[in-house]
């Protein structure tokens, strides 16, 4: 059998490496690090999108502390994110011991419950929760049938929360494939080891599951809340910020001023200040889950 | 490497300044008066009445015109202005576009934003109008827009319901009031209004304030007209309609339709909800979605002070953009939509009824001047109506009109505080636009 050889076309130098990587470097500066450089110079600026923007410092920046919109919409973000996370954590976790268990046909259940993330907040679902929460809605009737009073949905600030925050609930698919893909990592010899000691399945879960789970869990925690401070689409869909401005997050905040009120450089300047805030509450969970992680 | 950040910082800075500034000081294309062979956009938006007439409306031009295609671009009015200046500030807007008036205040505070019409008459006839109508569309001495119809907001009714309830079209504030107890019974409303992006619950207290005291709310300079007063004495009007079952609470409202439109709710299909208060050259999405003549005209609501304070404006524009390549394509377009008689006969009253002489003689020969929009507009025009300023359209505005409604309706605050701190809002609001 003829051997083939194959020869690097580009050669092997100190730039070779630099040279493979050029088109994602192209593409990063200009698609991320120009625009996101400019979207900073923008936040000092006065700018309606149409006139030249005129440079005004800090000024967007002295605004938005006394601006009640803004502190508003940031309790609210963060009220949601406190909320979401925790309960997406638990959920996914929850999903994945149980399609981590050797049955029949587990393919297709994985499958069935990623599909809501692949979905998003659409207006198909958008209009699925509609029929499901409006007050003759799906659920209301099933709160009916069971003697409980019916909820006000749309028009309780808390409930209105909820039903976001279930929305996005629902979407736990890409989270539970992470701890689905690290439950399968542990070492089969860990549990083996347990049971010949003794150990149950709930001391097992406890003392080796999620020890194991920990860098993962984190990953997890880091990945949603960036992603639950960022939300736009479901409150902007379902219940456009209301009742009460109780679902109004800064990316409502950010996409109003921009595109609502021509305010493109204050607009500009909320989201630095999102990012700062993002920023400031992922540096809080490092430094707390810091020595923990650590122990792993 | 570390000199290298800040002169990255630096270019960005200057090329991200220098971009948009050069963007709104782009050089436009002069007109030659010569139609040439082109595609060109126009967008707009719109029920599906008003699409499919636009469309075959658009069939007819691109048999007159075989060598300008034109790219449709239409859709829906929730996010379309969002759409447009993103569009504008990007300088990717279509040729031709349907605007609203008060993008006029907002796109082209100067007069600069769009293309000035005046330089487009070779292809662009504007003798159908008279100079009171051109007037809307122009600012610091420029025609940066034309005016498609001058429209108001009027009542319109689901007489099936009406009728199964014995219940006349109010003709006063009184009366409509009262038809609260007789709705109630069956658990059923006489009229809707909402605070969504029209916010016609706010529209009708400032007629209602309007008619009684004589004072325009904001005036077509921009100056606030309504005392704190007047600002509590709409809000109390509001308040008294939900309390007295006339209209839906904000809450209910929000249970029983979700997010979506009136139209598009099953209370106003269902006939729940029995009245609606929209602009005529719109309300065909909601008699569409009724049986054939269910949705009637209402008599405009009056009090001690006769039936003024009603009010209207243009409904909507066109206007070219000022970055075209194509003016005198994009004129020809627009003198096709406002002038041609069979244009007009294929558009109908789906953009109210047009200002354009020219359009609504053919309309009226080809007795295709009937129908809502034309019912709503002979109301008006017998009545002595306001022109809104479109100060009081901006969206800003809306948001300010909502709060405070919202409020009230939640008992978050009273009348009073409201009334407080709309007044002082409106104020700085309008104070910072003048600017």
């Amino acid at each position: 059998m003829k051997k083939h050889s194959y020869r690097n076309p580009v050669g092997v130098s100190r730039f070779t490496g630099l040279l493979l990587i050029t088109p994602f470097i192209i593409g990063f500066a200009a698609f991320i690090l120009y625009p996101f450089i400019c979207s900073f110079i923008l936040g000092m600026t006065e700018y309606n999108g149409i006139s030249a923007p005129k440079f005004i410092g800090s000024e967007n920046y002295t605004q938005l502390l006394h601006d009640e919109k803004f502190g508003n919409a940031l309790a609210v973000t963060l009220k949601y994110a406190a909320l979401l996370v925790p309960l997406k954590l638990l959920v996914s976790l929850c999903a994945a011991l149980l399609l981590n268990a050797e049955i029949r046909g587990i393919g297709f259940y994985r499958t069935a419950l990623y599909v809501p993330s692949i979905l998003g907040a659409n207006l198909s679902v958008v209009i699925m929760w509609q029929y499901l929460f409006t007050s003759d809605g799906l659920v209301n009737q099933l709160l009916k049938m069971l003697g409980a009073a019916p909820v006000s949905w749309y028009g309780e600030p808390a409930p209105a929360m909820f039903m976001i925050v279930l929305l996005r609930l629902w979407e736990f698919g890409s989270t539970m494939i992470i701890f689905l893909t690290a439950l399968r990592d542990i070492p089969r010899e860990l549990y083996d080891a347990a049971r010949v000691d003794g150990c149950g399945s709930f001391r097992a879960f406890i003392h080796i599951t999620l020890p194991q789970l920990k860098s993962v869990i984190f990953i997890n925690l880091v990945l949603q809340t960036i992603a639950a401070m960022q939300e736009f689409n479901a409150p902007y869909m379902l219940t456009d910020g209301g009742p009460l401005g109780s679902t109004y997050t800064l990316g409502m905040l950010i996409y109003s001023e921009m595109f609502g009120h021509f305010n493109m450089g204050y607009a500009n300047a909320v989201s630095w200040t999102m990012f700062a805030v993002i920023g400031l509450v992922v540096l809080i969970m490092f430094r707390v889950t810091g020595r923990r992680r650590d122990s792993a | 490497m570390k000199n290298i950040i800040p002169k990255i910082a630096a270019c960005c800075c200057a090329f991200t300044l220098s971009a948009c500034a050069c963007s709104s000081d782009a050089e436009t294309v002069k007109p030659d008066g010569k139609l040439d062979k082109c595609t060109i956009r126009f967008s707009w938006w719109g029920g599906d009445d008003r699409h499919d007439a636009t469309l075959r409306a658009l069939e007819l031009w691109n048999k007159l015109h075989p060598e300008i295609t034109v790219k449709a671009e239409y859709g829906g009015w929730d996010g379309w202005e969002e759409k447009t200046i993103s569009q504008i500030s990007s300088g990717s807007e279509p040729d031709l576009m349907q605007i609203n008036y008060d993008w006029l205040i907002s796109m082209s505070p100067d007069g600069n934003g769009f293309y000035d019409l005046n330089t487009l008459t070779q292809t662009l006839d504007l003798s159908g109008y008279g100079d009171d109508v051109l007037s809307f569309g122009k600012v610091n001495g420029k025609l940066n827009a034309v005016t498609v119809s001058v429209s108001g907001r009027c009542l319109f009714y689901n007489s099936d319901v009406y009728n199964r309830l014995g219940a006349a079209f109010p003709e006063t504030w009184d009366e409509l009031i009262s038809l609260g107890s007789k709705f109630s019974g069956e658990g059923l409303y006489p009229l809707d209004l909402d605070i969504q992006t029209g916010c016609s619950a706010w529209y009708l207290a400032v007629v209602y304030v309007q008619q009684q005291t004589g004072r325009q709310f904001i005036t077509m300079d921009g100056e606030l007209g309504f005392t704190e007063d007047d600002i509590k004495a709409a809000l109390d009007f509001y308040k008294q309609l939900e309390d007295n079952h006339v209209i839906r609470t904000v809450r209910s409202r929000a249970d029983e339709d979700g997010n979506a439109a009136l139209y598009q709710s099953s209370e106003f299909i269902g006939g729940k909800v029995a009245g609606v208060l929209e602009w005529g050259s719109s309300v065909g999405k909601y008699e569409s979605v009724l049986g054939e003549g269910v949705l009637k005209t209402g008599p405009l609501l009056s009090g001690e002070n006769g039936n003024g304070g009603w009010m209207i404006k243009p409904s909507m524009l066109y206007a070219v953009s000022k970055n075209t390549k194509h003016p005198d394509e994009a004129a020809a377009l627009m003198d096709f939509l406002l002038n041609n008689k069979e244009c007009a006969e294929i558009l109908g009253t789906t953009r109210g009824i047009p200002s354009s002489a020219y359009a609504e003689k053919a309309l009226e020969d080809s007795g295709k001047l009937a129908g809502l929009a034309q019912e709503s507009d002979e109301m008006l025009e017998a009545a002595d109506t306001v022109t809104i300023s479109p100060y009081m359209e901006l969206s800003q505005m809306h948001e300010l009109y909502s709060k405070a409604i919202e409020e009230v309706s939640y008992d978050e605050t009273d009348t009073a505080s409201a009334a407080k701190e709309m007044y002082s809002a409106v104020g700085e609001y309008l104070k910072k636009v003048r600017k």
